[in-house]
């Protein structure tokens, strides 16, 4: 019965996690540009995560170790500190992208420009982390972001062409706009595989003191947890397919995302989208931020934990303030967010294989995982996707760049 | 028992005596002997350790700085290899470290900054 509770709480939590300033918008952007084409991306990407999570949660499971942690001890402080520092870079644009999410949504509901909130939402953002524990966060803002789930009701009322939307799931070359297309298939895969979710479920697995008996469990969250969140991502690119893409709108500001529900649900949707925005991007937010924080403390060795007082692990406690405080500068200067988004998410998708390649060497290593090592499908699947994105990335964002965004 | 010292020993986490996490191995230092084979002498830990394993001039600038802050600082943290030992997925000290400059910034930032925000206690 624990197990069942502990499984159903993890799903919550996955699908909370999942759906972020990134999802939501490369999924927008993508039905609206090019209908239900490039929903392979999106499977794509919640494929690898799902692998990415799954190992994760292994991992600190069966060898009782953090990612940063057998990274900086099996590969070595030199080499550590590369994927440290790509991590905390590309890291801290997705954070700033997050709280400019936050800070769009209350816009949105005040009128009131998006730049006088950055500096109010990265301090409640920061006083919930300091004041409160590890469960209570992860728990709270994921039971709230269940009002995402809306996108998929939304879908369920178009009653959408589901046989072109299955098409959608099988890669196929664009006929125009082929820079535009890449891009935005690189940026939904950025999206979709964010690296701090699985360092994120790695630290979560030590903090709970998972051990191998959690194999199963942690298999079951992954695979429904992360499935379910690119179920909702699928909504959204699908809501985006049927309400922009015929009428030939792009999307280019966060004030077009609310249509995405207002035109099923009216007054209430505008509120959804606008909920589900601020929900997901502050949940998003406390998670980077932590993540970014652990990252660090792991790799120097320093006490970390989010249900210690913050004056038992000072210097953990002052990196994720300190990182909140830093990311809340681009919306502070009124850094455009979806510009920020689509930016980190390409660079995510980019810089993907510097993380997942030496976190696929440990997973076949029997010192940590005994006989729990990676399967070749898990291999093959990550290794592939990492590339592609990678691949992908390098292409395309110098096109984007050079087509003028 | 045979040890690795690049594999099993540098990097590692090392717990002090009532469990802490008190740093990594960033250094391992060796002492060579007349006649007899060279043995481990201290494992050392601290950012001016790490820091020369990047860059030397970097190691000493930050050395420099960390000086100021008080008596012991701006050099390595040196612990005996004898008094450590394999623990889990790491190592264990047989020293408080409070009693040594490891926890120094620690302390440091606890004292000026963390305790002077409400709710550092929770």
């Amino acid at each position: 019965m624990k197990k069942v509770l502990e499984i159903g709480l993890g799903i919550v939590t996955s699908v909370g996690g999942f759906l972020e300033i990134g999802s939501i918008t490369t999924a927008a952007q993508a039905g609206a540009a090019f209908g239900f084409q490039l929903g392979w991306s999106i499977v794509l990407g919640t494929l690898c995560i799902a692998f990415l999570v799954e190992m994760s949660g292994r991992f600190s499971a069966v060898s009782k170790h953090t990612i940063p942690d057998a990274m900086r001890e099996r590969f070595g402080a030199n080499f550590f500190a590369v994927p440290l520092i790509v991590m905390l870079g590309v890291s801290l644009l997705v954070l700033a992208a997050e709280i400019g999410g936050v800070a769009v949504a209350i816009e949105m509901a005040t009128g009131i420009s998006f730049p006088i909130w950055a500096l109010p939402v990265a301090f409640v953002s920061w006083a919930l982390i300091w004041r409160t524990n590890f469960s209570t966060i992860e728990n709270g803002v994921s039971l709230l972001g269940l009002v995402t789930v809306a996108f998929a009701v939304g879908v369920a009322k178009l009653h959408p062409d589901y046989g072109a939307v299955a098409r959608g799931f099988v890669p196929s070359l664009p006929s125009q706009d082929k820079s535009k297309y890449w891009f935005i298939a690189v940026s939904v895969l950025g999206a979709s595989i964010s690296p701090y979710l699985y360092y994120f479920y790695s630290s979560g697995a030590i903090e709970e003191k998972w051990d191998e008996t959690y194999i199963g469990t942690n298999r079951a969250i992954a695979a429904i947890g992360m499935g379910f969140g690119g179920f909702l991502s699928i909504a959204v690119l699908i809501l985006a397919a049927m309400l922009f893409h015929p009428r030939g709108i792009s999307v280019e500001h966060y004030q077009q995302l609310p249509e995405l529900l207002s035109g099923v649900f009216g007054r209430k949707g505008f509120w959804l989208v606008i909920a589900s925005l601020a929900i997901a991007c502050l949940g998003a937010t406390l998670e980077i931020a932590l993540s970014l924080a652990y990252l660090v403390a792991q790799g120097f060795g320093w006490n970390w934990g989010e249900d210690l007082a913050p004056r038992d692990d000072a210097r953990f406690a002052l990196a994720y303030t300190v990182l909140l405080l830093a990311a809340s500068i681009f919306a502070l200067v009124g850094a455009d967010p979806l510009k920020l988004t689509q930016i980190s998410m390409a660079l995510t998708a980019t810089s993907l294989p510097i993380g997942t390649f030496p976190f696929l060497i440990l997973m076949n290593d029997k010192d940590y995982l005994g006989e729990h090592t990676n399967g070749h499908v898990g291999n093959a699947v990550v290794m592939f996707i990492s590339l592609l994105s990678a691949i992908l990335g390098v292409v395309s964002i110098p096109l984007e760049l050079i087509g003028g965004g | 028992m045979k040890v690795n010292l690049v594999a099993d020993v540098l990097d590692e986490q090392i717990k002090d005596s009532k469990g802490r996490q008190a740093g990594r191995v960033d250094g391992i230092v060796l002492e060579l002997r007349d006649g007899k084979p060279p043995r481990v002498a201290y494992v050392e830990v601290g950012p001016t350790t790490l820091l020369s394993r990047f860059n030397r001039r970097l190691a000493r600038w930050y050395s420099r700085h960390d000086r100021k802050l008080g008596k012991d600082r701006g050099v390595a943290v040196r612990i005996p290899w004898s008094r450590l030992a394999r623990d889990g997925p790491g190592y264990v000290m047989d020293i408080d470290a409070e009693s040594t400059p490891i926890f120094a910034l620690e302390d440091w930032l606890r004292q000026h900054i963390v305790d002077r925000i409400p709710g550092a206690r929770r």
